[in-house]
Parts: structure tokens; C-alpha cells; sequence
């Protein structure tokens, strides 16, 4: 792909979300949405393999199929209300439409089953726009219609990190693992959506600095599977011990970063009464941090000489910049002491 | 509901359940999803009459616009699954699975 195609395409895909964040008509808000799927859907295309078209095709429709349901939500309330803002949709099936259509979009757990089939037919840098840059348009969306039926949205996020758990166990391929993950955790999101918004915006921000630091890891080795990662000792040795930790604040262990979103939901979960589905969704949790930790020993408890699958790899000198990936590896391990003014930031 | 509206609900559900049940071509999905847009073109037109706005009557043609968009690279994407799988036939899209 030429430099200035690329340009173009990335400018494109950030000018749809753009478009969308700061719109309060339905229209216009679509019209983001569609541009930034289509900016998105050469990056995807760019290598001339099966893998690779299917998972664009995959992409295609799921999108522009939660795009048109959106619209059609969108004009029913419309005809239903005669408003078209964003903020005063006032009918409950069209919200519910809405929501369920942004549910798609997003990959949330009914309708979750495409997102890892499509990370898992891209490259890591493309998955990484994915699994963090797409997801922030619909996500203020879902933010700014006023809030839905509490059961639809409960319901919603209990079954996404079930299945983002449940899912996951079962799979040897990183970027499944990872689309899986993300799952989890967009559960988590919509779980506290309705109750305290800033929590949302936390927990997206802290989800997009992990799994950036993780797409970027695998990115640097090269690593598509456990045991491609499971060898990465001899190429990265210092990545190779950090790799472990950001895993586990992942999975929420409390030194890290990833558990003061976990903390602060299960909190506010329990100040509104619901301290049945806090504690359902905390066991959910362990269903995801097993895998965090299979993929934990794999990388870092194992150590040859055993019968490894795969032959050992040379020690190069990787000529890549790591500047950024140091940055995301330190936030997405140290942020917790600084969790008051995280907090404060984001409720202000 | 009024008439008008059910027109386009019903020809919007229709075409979706054409798009979710009907899993042989990717051209029939395309097309299914032509028809969905169309749908909402009528019901943008339609909205356009009932307020009697003739500020609004831009948006089906901005809604068209899209739409032409998104078939061109539906086509395009259809050209390049035949290109590397050899047919467009959607249960050939199992690479992915596991």
C-alpha cells in the first residue's frame, strides 16, 4: 500500500470517529460510523490472503448490518417522537434497538461471536486499531442515549464476561485470547454503565493502555500462538519477565493497574444494591484470569530444556522503536498508587 | 403505527431476516443489504414529507450517497473473495473457526 493511501486512510478512520463523538444528530452520527468502517476495511484487506479477506468480509457485514439498525432505530423514534437528538430519544424500543445494535458493533456477548474469528484473520497492528480505536464511537453512543431498561444492560455485560471468560479457555491462538479479553472487559464497561458513567470511561481508558501494551508485546515477537510466545526468552529476555505481569493486571490483581477498574465497579455495584450480580461477575473474572495465568506459565515458568514444540529462535537485535511500548508496559503496571487522582480525573 | 410506518418496518425486518437466514451467496447478502438501505431511504423520504422540512429532504440524499458506498466496496470485497477463495459461496468462510 502506497504511503499516501495510507495517509488518507488513517486520517479517514480518524476523522469518523471524530465525526461521531461530536455529533448530536442520528444522522450525522451514522454517517461517522460508516466512515470509519469503510477507512478501516483496506487496512484490513491489505494482505492478499483467504485468512485475511475473510475476516474483512466477516467485518464488513457485521458493521454496516449494526450501522442500518441503528438508522432504522434512530428514524422510528424519529416518526414515533419527531426528535432526532441523540440525548432526547424518548421511545423505549427504539432505545433498546439502539443499544442492541450498538452491542454488535461493539462485539458484546450475544452477539460476540465474530470479533475474535476477525482478530484472528488480521495482523497485530491492524487488531490493535480494532480492539481500541474502533470501539470508542460506539462507546459514546452508548454513553450519551439516556439510560435503557437496567436489565438489558445487566444482562448484556453479565453474559459478556461469562462468555469472554468461558470462551477463552479453550484457545492456543493470542489474538482469540485476546479478542476474548477484549470481550470481558467491554463487559465490565456496560455492566457500571447506567450507574456511573466516569467508571465507564475509566475502565476504557485503563483496558485500552493494557491491551495496547499487549498487542505491542506480541507485535515485538512476532508471537501468534503460546508456544511462539513461550520461546520469546531468547529473543527479549527483559520483555519476557514483564510480559507475566501486564497478563495479570489483565486478569486484575491488585498491584496493578487492571484491578482499580475492577475495584471501583464491584464498589459501585454493591452501593446500588446489586451485590448478587457484583459477585457473580467477580467469578466470572477467574474464568478469564485462568487462561491470563496459563498464558503466565507459558511464558514465564516453563523454562528449557524441555521438549519444546518449536525450535529456538536467534537472539537478533530487533531494530524497532520500543519507546511506546515502554510507556504502555509502565502505566499498565504502576498506575494503582495513583488511583485517587485517576479517579478525580475522570469524575471531575 | 401508521401505515407508512409499517411499510418501512416491515420492509426493513424483512430484509433483515433475508440477511440473517438466507446463507448461500455473499452476493445474496449484499443484496440483502441493498435493500435494507433502501428501506431506510424510504423512510427518510417519508420522514421529509410527514414534517413537510424541506431543510431535511438532503438527508436521503446524503443516506443514497452512503449507500452507493457501501455496495461499491460490498462489490469490491466480492471480487477479491472470488479472487482468492474461488467462489462466493459464505460456508466457504471457515478458516477462522476454531
Amino acid at each position: 500500500m502506497s504511503p499516501y493511501m495510507l495517509i488518507i486512510l488513517i486520517f479517514t478512520l480518524g476523522l469518523g470517529t471524530l465525526i461521531t463523538l461530536s455529533s448530536s444528530h442520528w444522522l450525522i452520527a451514522w454517517m461517522g460510523l460508516e466512515l470509519n468502517t469503510f477507512a478501516i476495511l483496506p487496512l484490513m484487506a491489505q494482505q492478499h490472503s483467504p485468512r485475511a479477506m475473510e475476516a474483512t468480509i466477516k467485518y464488513f457485514i457485521i458493521q454496516t448490518t449494526a450501522a442500518t439498525m441503528l438508522l432504522f432505530a434512530s428514524v422510528s423514534n424519529a416518526w414515533l417522537s419527531g426528535q432526532w437528538e441523540i440525548q432526547q430519544m424518548s421511545h423505549p424500543t427504539p432505545l433498546a434497538l439502539i443499544t442492541i445494535a450498538l452491542a454488535l458493533k461493539l462485539g458484546l456477548a450475544p452477539m460476540h461471536a465474530w470479533f475474535p474469528e476477525v482478530l484472528q484473520g488480521l495482523n497485530f497492528s491492524t487488531g490493535l486499531i480494532l480492539s481500541t480505536w474502533q470501539k470508542l464511537a460506539p462507546f459514546s453512543l452508548l454513553l450519551q442515549i439516556p439510560p435503557t431498561s437496567s436489565f438489558l444492560l445487566i444482562t448484556l455485560g453479565f453474559i459478556s464476561v461469562l462468555m469472554g471468560g468461558w470462551g477463552g479457555l479453550n484457545q492456543t491462538q493470542l489474538r482469540k485470547i485476546l479478542g476474548y479479553s477484549s470481550i470481558a472487559h467491554l463487559g465490565w464497561m456496560i455492566l457500571i454503565m447506567q450507574y456511573a458513567p466516569p467508571l465507564t470511561l475509566l475502565a476504557l481508558t485503563v483496558y485500552i493502555v493494557l491491551t495496547s501494551s499487549m498487542f505491542l508485546t506480541f507485535l515485538y515477537n512476532q508471537a501468534t500462538n503460546i508456544n511462539s510466545l513461550a520461546i520469546s526468552w531468547t529473543k527479549t529476555p527483559m520483555l519476557t519477565a514483564l510480559t507475566p505481569l501486564v497478563l495479570l493486571s489483565l486478569g486484575g490483581l491488585p498491584p496493578l493497574t487492571g484491578f482499580l477498574p475492577k475495584w471501583a465497579i464491584l464498589q459501585e455495584l454493591t452501593k446500588q444494591g446489586l451485590t448478587p450480580v457484583a459477585a457473580l461477575t467477580a467469578l466470572s473474572a477467574l474464568l478469564s484470569l485462568y487462561f491470563y495465568l496459563r498464558l503466565s506459565y507459558a511464558t514465564a515458568l516453563t523454562t528449557p530444556p524441555n521438549n519444546l514444540p518449536a525450535t529456538l529462535p536467534w537472539r537478533i537485535i530487533f531494530k524497532q522503536p520500543t519507546t511506546f511500548l515502554a510507556v504502555l508496559i509502565t502505566m499498565s503496571l504502576s498506575l494503582l498508587p495513583l488511583s485517587p487522582s485517576v479517579m478525580a480525573f475522570f469524575t471531575f | 403505527m401508521s401505515p407508512l410506518h409499517f411499510t418501512f418496518t416491515a420492509m426493513f425486518t424483512l430484509s433483515l431476516l433475508g440477511l440473517t437466514f438466507y446463507r448461500t451467496h455473499l452476493l445474496s447478502a449484499l443484496l440483502c443489504l441493498e435493500s435494507i438501505m433502501l428501506s431506510l431511504f424510504l423512510a427518510f423520504s417519508l420522514c421529509a414529507l410527514k414534517f413537510d422540512s424541506s431543510a431535511f429532504s438532503v438527508a436521503p440524499m446524503i443516506l443514497l450517497t452512503f449507500s452507493a458506498c457501501e455496495a461499491s466496496i460490498g462489490l469490491a470485497l466480492l471480487v477479491a473473495t472470488v479472487r482468492t477463495h474461488g467462489t462466493d459461496q459464505l460456508q466457504n468462510f471457515n478458516v477462522l473457526q476454531c
